[in-house]
């Protein structure tokens, strides 16, 4: 039982990271109907932002010092995303959507070999005060770490979802999505709409990246981990908010359950089938569910 | 008409092309003729080099293919890059190759540790150049290998790969994967008589190298043995961490990616692993000290690796300090650049000494080095190209401990040494593929 409830914590630490990645692919999904590709460079950038935030805040008392880095890392890949937004994304609205796809690959590109510049050669401490400590939860080793991760993603959860049901601007952003024509015809401007989702894709990228970092720290391939976020979306369905949360968290308990207990009940399938067990689930569930466990079913009139 | 002149215009762009091209191929072979000349064919110019007008035989052209940009062995590829430049700057103020120049910024190539890429920025440059100063990576090496071979071009690796010691045109410096991990375990075996070793690997050449001699020695030793295949990618090490946390052996051989490496050493170590690591040295960088994983490094963590590292007193790692000047970081990426240079400077030297500077004369040279020079870098016996793979390998390894004070983060605890095992075993092929 302690080692089932160890994985599980693992996996919902890891499962957080996942989740606000997915969020941030969803959110930009849902404004732009687009699957955008520069989310991995955005958790990198942001990693990387709060690992230099936080170096040079260490005069302020742990943890406090490093919080402000992370808000003030999120706040900077937010605007990094706006600008990013306002200057090559906005001027191909309308054009197909891959064509908007590809761009973001190469705005990907383009900021990672950046950010890949201030890396320099060491691996990079991302300057969090927590390490690998953990604590006794009744008999279960659980890292502190991990516990910061899931209840910083819950409340940043929370703040999102009342920020689209009750503000204003959420819900302009949820018109949009809806029917982005009407909307405009209704007096709402889809051009902040556009830009609200990619400073909010790029706040949650960064917040991600640092969280990742926490483990290991940063070294020029932690955007890999961004391509996570892919099966979870698809698993949740890829307009849909809290099947990007479940999603998230699915794919991270997945992996660490496989992880612990494949080796012992299923060897014949490999000693590592956990990194691919996300995309098996995932598979599973669009053959019972094309459209993902929560996503909108598409009405295709021939 | 005007798509006739177009096309006229660009048949015509071809020709004159395809004769320059031709015409670069003759001109190095200018020294063809004349009694006591150096014959030439590819890579070398009767023109001096651009930065070194005084060396007026002619210039060499090396090529460089390495993973200098977005690969993951990028932070061991720029300092190795960088030092190759000096060392051959170097080559070039002592009056270079017998008064030949050599070349090698011209021709620099990022494979991004992509085997395709590798390929084709290799196809680019392979008409130009003699030999290639670098080619990193062995899955990418792997890519090119058959071309090399066939075209006689002579080639640095930037790998510690057995495969390496059946290869003629590879000239590796060193001893390899497979038999570090062997002096690891009988390391080990001295020091703290392990029951059970595991080797936590990735896949490929690699990974699968150090595991096969980790086996061996294992075996030899009477000890237990496992191997654990991970994939890279921080995200990816659940299994790894689980099957050492699960299994508790006493010794685990590492060969993964310095992050990884954090990963499954500090996770580990956090859910109460007490066992030891030896790591080969592409798995060490650093800023592992600093990263979260710092204590259990500290705690659990041993170093193998091929040569002394960055700050070791022998007469090369003094020169190589000096000629890299204070203000460089050190780092073990230098040091492997460097080491790897000497006897591709041999073998130039011999094939000059020679009269033959074609790709087959500087083969030929290689073949004739029965040692090389590494100004104490290496065992006096090591650089031996012209015997056979049991004959020519390096064997000995050395030991680090993860120390703060030292600027690559590892110091010595046991200097070049050859394990029991390591000592008495013999290759009929690479370990990987045994």
């Amino acid at each position: 039982m302690t080692t089932f409830l160890q994985a599980v914590a693992g996996g919902l630490g890891q499962g957080s990271v996942y989740a606000l990645l997915a969020l941030g692919f969803v959110i930009i999904y849902k404004s732009m109907r687009v699957v955008s590709f520069a989310q991995p460079a955005f958790m990198l950038a942001g990693a990387l932002a709060v690992s230099f935030l936080a170096e040079a805040l260490l005069g302020i008392p742990s943890p406090w010092g490093f919080f402000l880095a992370l808000v003030l890392g999120a706040v900077g890949v937010a605007l990094l995303g706006l600008g990013i937004e306002r200057t090559v994304i906005r001027p191909m609205v309308g054009k197909p959507v891959f064509v908007i796809a590809i761009i973001t690959l190469g705005i990907d590109i383009v900021v990672r070999l950046v950010a890949n510049i201030f890396i320099g050669l060491d691996v990079r401490p991302v300057g969090d005060p927590w390490g690998l400590n953990s604590i006794n939860l009744g008999g279960v080793q659980v890292q502190e770490r991990h516990i910061v991760m899931l209840v910083t993603t819950v409340l940043l959860v929370a703040v999102l979802f009342s920020f689209f049901k009750y503000s204003r601007l959420g819900l302009a952003m949820r018109a949009a999505s809806f029917n982005q024509e009407t909307a405009l015809a209704q007096g709402i401007s889809v051009g902040t709409v556009f830009a609200t989702s990619w400073a909010m894709a790029g706040a949650l990228a960064a917040v991600a990246g640092t969280f990742q970092a926490t483990g290991a720290g940063i070294d020029q391939n932690l955007w890999i981990i961004g391509l996570k976020a892919l099966p979870a979306i698809i698993l949740g369905g890829l307009d849909s908010l809290g099947g990007a949360v479940i999603g998230g968290f699915t794919v991270g308990l997945v992996e660490s359950l496989v992880a612990t207990y494949q080796g012992d009940f299923a060897p014949w399938l490999g000693q590592n089938f956990s990194v691919v067990s996300a995309y098996v689930v995932m598979l599973l569930v669009l053959l019972v569910r094309p459209y993902g466990l929560f996503g909108t079913k598409e009405v295709e009139r021939v | 008409m005007t798509s006739r002149t177009t096309q006229l215009l660009a048949g015509l762009s071809a020709l004159a092309l395809i004769a320059t091209g031709c015409g670069r191929g003759d001109s190095g072979g200018g020294g063809g003729g004349g009694e006591g000349a150096v014959r030439t064919d590819v890579g070398v110019t009767a023109e001096p080099c651009k930065d070194t007008p005084n060396l007026t035989k002619g210039c060499i052209f090396l090529g460089t293919i390495s993973d200098l940009t977005s690969g993951p062995f990028k932070a061991l590829a720029v300092p190795i890059t960088e030092a190759q430049k000096k060392f051959w700057e170097r080559v070039n103020k002592s009056g270079g190759i017998d008064g030949y120049g050599v070349d090698v910024t011209t021709y620099v190539r990022d494979n991004k540790y992509n085997p395709e890429t590798h390929n084709q920025v290799y196809q680019e440059i392979k008409s130009k150049v003699l030999g290639l100063a670098q080619t990193l990576g062995s899955p990418t090496t792997a890519a090119i290998i058959g071309d090399l071979g066939d075209n006689n071009i002579v080639s640095v690796p930037a790998s510690w790969t057995s495969a390496w010691a059946f290869e003629d045109v590879i000239l590796e410096s060193g001893t390899n994967y497979c038999l570090e991990s062997m002096n690891a375990i009988d390391y080990a075996v001295e020091q703290f008589k392990p029951k059970s070793v595991m080797a936590v690997h990735y896949p490929g050449d690699y990974g699968e190298d150090a595991a096969a001699g980790a086996k061996v020695a294992a075996e030899k030793n009477g000890l237990t043995f496992e191997a654990v295949e991970t994939a890279s990618g921080q995200d990816n090490q659940a299994g790894a961490i689980n099957a050492v946390n699960s299994k508790k052996p006493d010794l685990v051989i590492l060969t993964t990616g310095p992050t990884d490496a954090a990963v499954i050493v500090g996770q580990t170590a956090a859910r109460g692993f007490t066992g030891k690591y030896i790591g080969t040295s592409p798995t060490w960088n650093p800023g592992l000290l600093k990263s979260p994983a710092g204590p259990a490094f500290k705690a659990l963590y041993l170093q193998s690796g091929p040569w002394e590292t960055f700050t070791a007193d022998t007469p090369g790692h003094k020169n190589m300090r000096e000629i890299l000047g204070a203000g460089v970081t050190g780092n073990d990426g230098y040091t492997a650049g460097w080491v790897w240079s000497y006897p591709l400077q041999a073998a130039l030297k011999k094939a000059v000494e020679n009269k033959d500077l074609t790709r087959e004369g500087l083969l030929k040279a290689v073949k004739q080095l029965d040692k090389v020079d590494y100004e104490g870098m290496l065992p006096a016996s090591a650089g031996n190209f012209s015997g056979d793979a049991n004959a020519g390998v390096v064997r000995e390894t050395m030991i680090a401990k993860p120390d703060e004070s030292s600027p690559t983060g590892v110091s010595t605890v046991k200097t070049f040494f050859v394990g029991p095992t390591a000592k008495d075993y013999k290759f009929d092929k690479p370990c990987f593929q045994s």
